[in-house]
């Protein structure tokens, strides 16, 4: 599904420039659950960004779909994110001024669905992820493990091929963040591609296969089953 | 204390750069248009004040309605003011002005300067108005026939000083002792002459009530109710002008009179009203309006609320960004006065700041106001004992009303909720907010609006069919100088090439002092079947140099020897008198001897269809034209050139020639035309530039208010992208509300609109109508701005890459 070779990515400031990746390859099947792993600062976020067709690698190739996108415009990127992938971040990125629901129903507005079809599948996903009583609630008045169901509801609402996960669980306690895992499990186990960055040897057990990376460069890739 | 808020006050300001210049320059600007509209007021509130009998001195103005005409006069009969004094013990003195042809040639050495600021008057002048004299005594200065008082620069103009007593000057052709000179009268009077003449020196025929030409002023006893006075014009009248009526109108009563439909009444205009109430003929100079004044001042606190609007907004939805501060500070110790107070310092800080800004932007912006406006005013007539302490008070009213709102909502946040990221309203549903960018935007269409049915109107004006055609004819004034070389003056003009036709008269159809006469349909003046009309007149040519078309029997002609005593009439005339065709017909008129019975009769040869002669604000009066040329004034031809200016040179050396002592004064006539629209055509200019300035504030608001939004919205506007909203959703999701406000905006504005402007057009007998395309103008012009303005942010905000905007959590 996923295929990049020697992709890179260069930071430059002012008086510094960063290699965040350097020349970096792997390849993610369909139905993967992989961890990607590192010390801080090794490129982690940068790479999922990308994977995530957020933000375009400055070298390499990589192709999505067995199709080459490392030079898509903005808005044809966009086109291919708002189909196939969802996210699911540390900090939850919920939008305060929405309800639940409302934020839920997001993606499917872009996807320009129908008003009846979205909250079907909305109260589904909701209930899937046991926030249905809470739909008319807003984040504030959530506790912080009910904002990232909410959050992983958002991001498999438009049933994604593809889920990026940035430390899903880095504001969890460990019941809650147990959880979430367990929650992503399941997903993959429906056939759901699923890349998970993590701080947390424990949460990468949940994966089948853990990339670690090294100041931009996999340094080692060991397999969990 | 204070200063220590006054001093965090100016350092937030100046952290906040950006926001703190959007909010400055438009609370200046507004300010701005403020202190210019308060000095322009002031001004024409202060008119006549200069005289210390201000407030007893009342003029007497003549309503009459007579044989389908309709007079509202400043004047009154000679008479009228001795006759009061003589009966009426509440009457202290009286005053005349006459001005009959309005202007004097006055010689200055060989030649002769046209002197249009002249007038006649009692020698009690000085008794009722406050002339002072710079040298001589004006106590008796007027006492003799061939006296003159003049004013110090017309002393100084003709004798190069200022004490020019025992100087005799000459104005068309009659000496005049120097007997005075008095200070220049000041720009704010009613009045404004140069010289002012004895009034024995009037050739007139005095004694006839019924004939209005002096303008007079009576002073009133202290404690005199005026209103009540005025009951006495009654007697007045069944004393002195009804015996007069009686003699030479088949009149037995006054209750005979207004039954026939006619009305004859007097009125007191208190002096402080007259230049910006009164609206009657003949004025002694330009008034003013009221009405402007107050649309003016509405207009002035309209912009500076839209200003205060601005600030208020761009306050509140700052909020956000210094909720965390205001937690951090309430955790910390702060009570929430110190909290208000704080507030309170800093925009007070902002407003005094604007206070500057608008003080220069005035300086730079009044001799604009000055030029639409007519008048010469300088700023440091704002410095005036009265004036000042409003000036220093206003950035402190201003500061603290505008900065109430944001200072209470501010401080009013509970620390806790505020420091755990609630309690943040937000952006969305702050309802005052929206209200005051609609009340913004709603201001700034009526001003839209208004702006588009004035010029509309003065479009109108400029392009409707007035019945004669006003372009291309050139008008040389004051050539009764030339006496009896006029026809040879005027054959040699017409030898000019690009002159196609000339003709002498006494009228033109541009707005000048006149008088009526009355006519009847029989040979006796009968108030039943009379006809009030102007009698101008016109030579063979008249008609066809001014472009007017004869609807019925012909014009005069040289063919036709007894035209003499044959008269044209124009289609209302005609329609008074109501024959079915009036070609033949005779009416008779008293008018060559006012005391005596005698009635000359004029057969009816022509009717011209009617002609605008008045301003559009009136009707078209009946008026007659006759054959006369010995009375013409005006001298008017028929040009078509390619070079004006050349052929104005021709007929200038060809005046010089034949009247070399006299001035040679000319005008198009297309420009006396648009003299008479004046007052509108500064509103006209003073409106577009207010709904500029409006639009611009309101719109610097919305440029803040979407900067902020942006600022506030992007971690929402990142994640909205990262969940597929392109571009153009997150353009529409940021602009949508603004452009809502403005519809809103709209749809409450065009009614009040199309109300008020047709209030104002009502003024107008013939006007253009309002269309409904000039709402929807407006509308579209407003959303328009309102894209742009909110367009431009949003764009930016919309191609943000969302990776960086998620990464600030
Ligand atoms: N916008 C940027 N400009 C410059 N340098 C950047 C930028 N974003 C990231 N970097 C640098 O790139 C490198 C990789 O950053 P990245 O955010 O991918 O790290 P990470 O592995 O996600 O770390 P963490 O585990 O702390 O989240 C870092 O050295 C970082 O300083
Ligand atoms: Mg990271």
């Amino acid at each position: 599904m996923i295929k990049i070779t020697d992709l890179e990515k260069i930071y430059r400031t002012e008086d510094i420039e960063t290699v965040a990746l350097n020349k970096l390859s792997f390849e993610v099947k369909e139905g993967e659950f992989v961890a990607i792993m590192g010390p801080s600062g090794c490129g982690k976020s940068t790479l999922l960004n990308i994977l995530g067709l957020l933000d375009d690698p400055d070298g390499g190739s990589f192709v999505f779909n067995n199709e080459e996108i490392a030079h898509y415009s903005e808005s044809k990127r966009a086109q291919i994110r708002k189909r196939n992938i969802g996210f699911v971040f540390q900090s939850f990125n919920l939008i305060d001024e929405l309800t639940v629901f409302e934020n839920v129903e997001l993606p499917l507005i872009y996807l320009n669905m129908k008003a009846s079809e979205r909250k079907e599948k909305v109260e589904e996903v909701l209930k899937k992820m046991q926030v249905m009583h809470r739909r008319n609630h807003y984040p504030q008045q959530l506790s912080g493990g009910q904002q990232q169901r909410v959050a992983v509801a958002r991001a498999v609402v438009n049933n994604p091929k593809l889920i990026l996960a940035d430390e899903p669980t880095g504001n969890l306690d460990s019941s809650n963040g147990n959880e979430v895992m367990q929650l992503l499990t399941d997903l993959n186990e429906q056939g759901t591609t699923i890349i998970m960055v993590t701080h947390s040897e424990h949460d990468a057990r949940y994966s089948h296969r853990i990339i670690r990376l090294l100041d931009g460069q996999m340094v080692l890739e060991n397999s969990l089953i | 204390m204070i200063r220590n808020y006054f001093k965090i006050a100016i350092r937030n300001l100046w952290k906040n750069k950006g926001y703190s210049a959007i909010n400055i320059f438009g609370l200046g600007c507004g300010l701005a248009v403020c202190l210019l509209i308060t000095l322009y007021v002031v001004d024409e509130l202060s008119y006549d004040r200069y005289n210390q009998n201000r407030d007893r001195i009342y003029r007497v103005d003549s309503d009459l309605k007579f044989g389908g005409n309709e007079l509202r006069l400043a004047v009154s009969s000679d008479p009228m003011g001795a006759t009061l004094k003589k009966d009426y013990p509440q009457v202290e003195e009286y005053v005349r002005f006459y001005t009959s042809s309005g202007s004097k040639l006055v010689k200055k050495g060989t030649s002769f300067i046209q002197e249009d600021r002249v007038a006649h008057a009692d020698s009690t002048l000085f008794n009722v108005f406050t002339l002072p004299a710079v040298a001589g005594n004006t106590k008796t200065a007027l006492n003799e026939p061939n006296t003159v008082v003049i004013t110090e620069s017309t002393a100084r103009k003709y004798f190069g000083v200022s004490n020019a007593i025992g100087k005799t000057i000459e104005a068309d052709k009659v000496p005049y002792k120097i007997t005075a000179v008095i200070e220049d009268i000041p720009h704010n009077s009613h009045f404004n002459f140069d010289f002012i003449f004895s009034m024995d020196n009037v050739d007139y025929q005095y004694g006839n009530y019924l004939s209005m030409n002096f303008q007079t002023y009576i002073l009133l006893k202290e404690g005199t109710d005026y209103k009540a006075f005025e009951k006495n014009f009654t007697q007045v009248i069944n004393k002195y002008i009804l015996p007069q009526a009686k003699q030479f109108m088949q009149i037995e009563s006054m209750d005979e009179f207004t039954k026939a439909g006619n009305k004859l009444d007097f009125r007191l205009m208190p002096l402080l009203k007259i230049h910006l109430h009164s609206d009657r003929t003949p004025e002694l100079g330009i008034n003013g309006n009221i009405q402007y004044v107050y649309i003016f001042s509405a207009v002035a606190l309209f912009i500076l609320i839209i200003a205060c609007i601005n600030f208020m907004n761009l306050s509140t939805a700052r909020s956000a960004s210094r909720a965390k501060e205001v937690g951090i500070r309430k955790v910390l110790g702060s009570e929430r006065k110190n909290l208000i107070g704080q507030f309170l310092a800093e925009s007070t800080a902002m407003a005094i700041i604007s206070m500057l800004v608008a003080i220069t932007v005035a300086y730079f912006t009044l001799p604009f106001l000055n030029d639409i406006s007519g008048k010469t005013l300088f700023l440091n007539n704002l410095l005036s004992v009265q004036l000042l302490p409003f000036l220093v008070a206003l950035p402190f009213i201003v500061g603290i009303l505008a900065g109430s709102y944001p200072a209470f909502f501010l401080s009013g946040f509970k620390p806790v909720a505020v420091l755990n990221g609630k309690g943040r309203s937000g952006f969305k549903k702050d309802n005052l907010r929206s209200g005051l960018v609609i009340f913004q935007f709603f201001m700034s269409i009526l001003f839209i609006i208004g702006t588009v049915v004035i010029y509309r109107q003065l479009n109108y004006i400029q392009t409707t069919n007035l019945g004669f055609k006003k372009d291309q004819v050139l008008i040389i004034n004051g050539a009764g100088a030339l006496g009896n070389n006029i026809e040879s003056f005027k054959n040699e003009i017409l030898g000019i090439r690009g002159v196609s036709s000339g003709t002498l008269s006494s009228f033109l159809p541009v707005t000048s002092s006149r008088t009526d006469n009355s006519f009847s349909k029989d040979a006796v003046m009968d108030p039943k079947n009379a006809l009030s009309m102007q009698a101008w007149d016109i030579d063979y040519d008249y008609i066809k140099t001014m472009g007017m078309e004869v609807t019925r029997g012909r014009n005069f002609s040289k063919e036709f020897g007894a035209d003499s005593s044959a008269i044209i009439l124009n289609e209302s005339a005609a329609n008074v008198l109501g024959y079915d065709d009036p070609i033949g017909k005779k009416i008779y008129t008293n008018f060559q001897s006012a005391t005596s019975n005698e009635l000359v009769s004029y057969t009816i040869i022509g009717v011209v269809k009617n002609f605008h002669y008045e301003s559009l604000k009136q009707n078209i009066f009946p008026l007659g034209l006759r054959l006369n040329k010995y009375q013409a004034g005006l001298a008017s031809f028929k040009v078509n050139s390619g070079n004006m200016e050349s052929l104005v040179k021709q007929v200038e050396a060809k005046w010089k020639r034949m009247a070399p002592a006299f001035p040679f004064s000319y005008r198009f006539m297309d420009d006396a035309f648009d003299n008479m629209y004046r007052a509108e055509q500064r509103v006209g200019k003073v409106a577009i530039t207010f709904s500029v300035l409006a639009v611009l504030i309101a719109c610097l608001g919305l440029f803040g208010l979407i900067t902020y939004m942006a600022e506030q919205r992007r971690k929402e506007i990142g994640i909205r992208k990262v969940l597929g909203a392109s571009v153009s959703n997150i353009i529409s999701l940021l602009s949508r509300d603004f452009l809502k406000l403005v519809l809103i905006a709209n749809l409450l504005a065009w009614p009040l609109a199309w109300w008020i402007m047709n209030k104002w057009l009502e003024d107008f007998t013939f006007r253009t109508n309002i269309g409904w395309w000039m709402f929807v103008a407006a509308g579209i012009l407003t959303v328009m701005i309102a894209v742009f303005t909110v367009g431009f942010q949003a764009f930016k905000a919309a191609i943000a890459n969302p990776v960086k905007s998620l990464k600030m959590e």
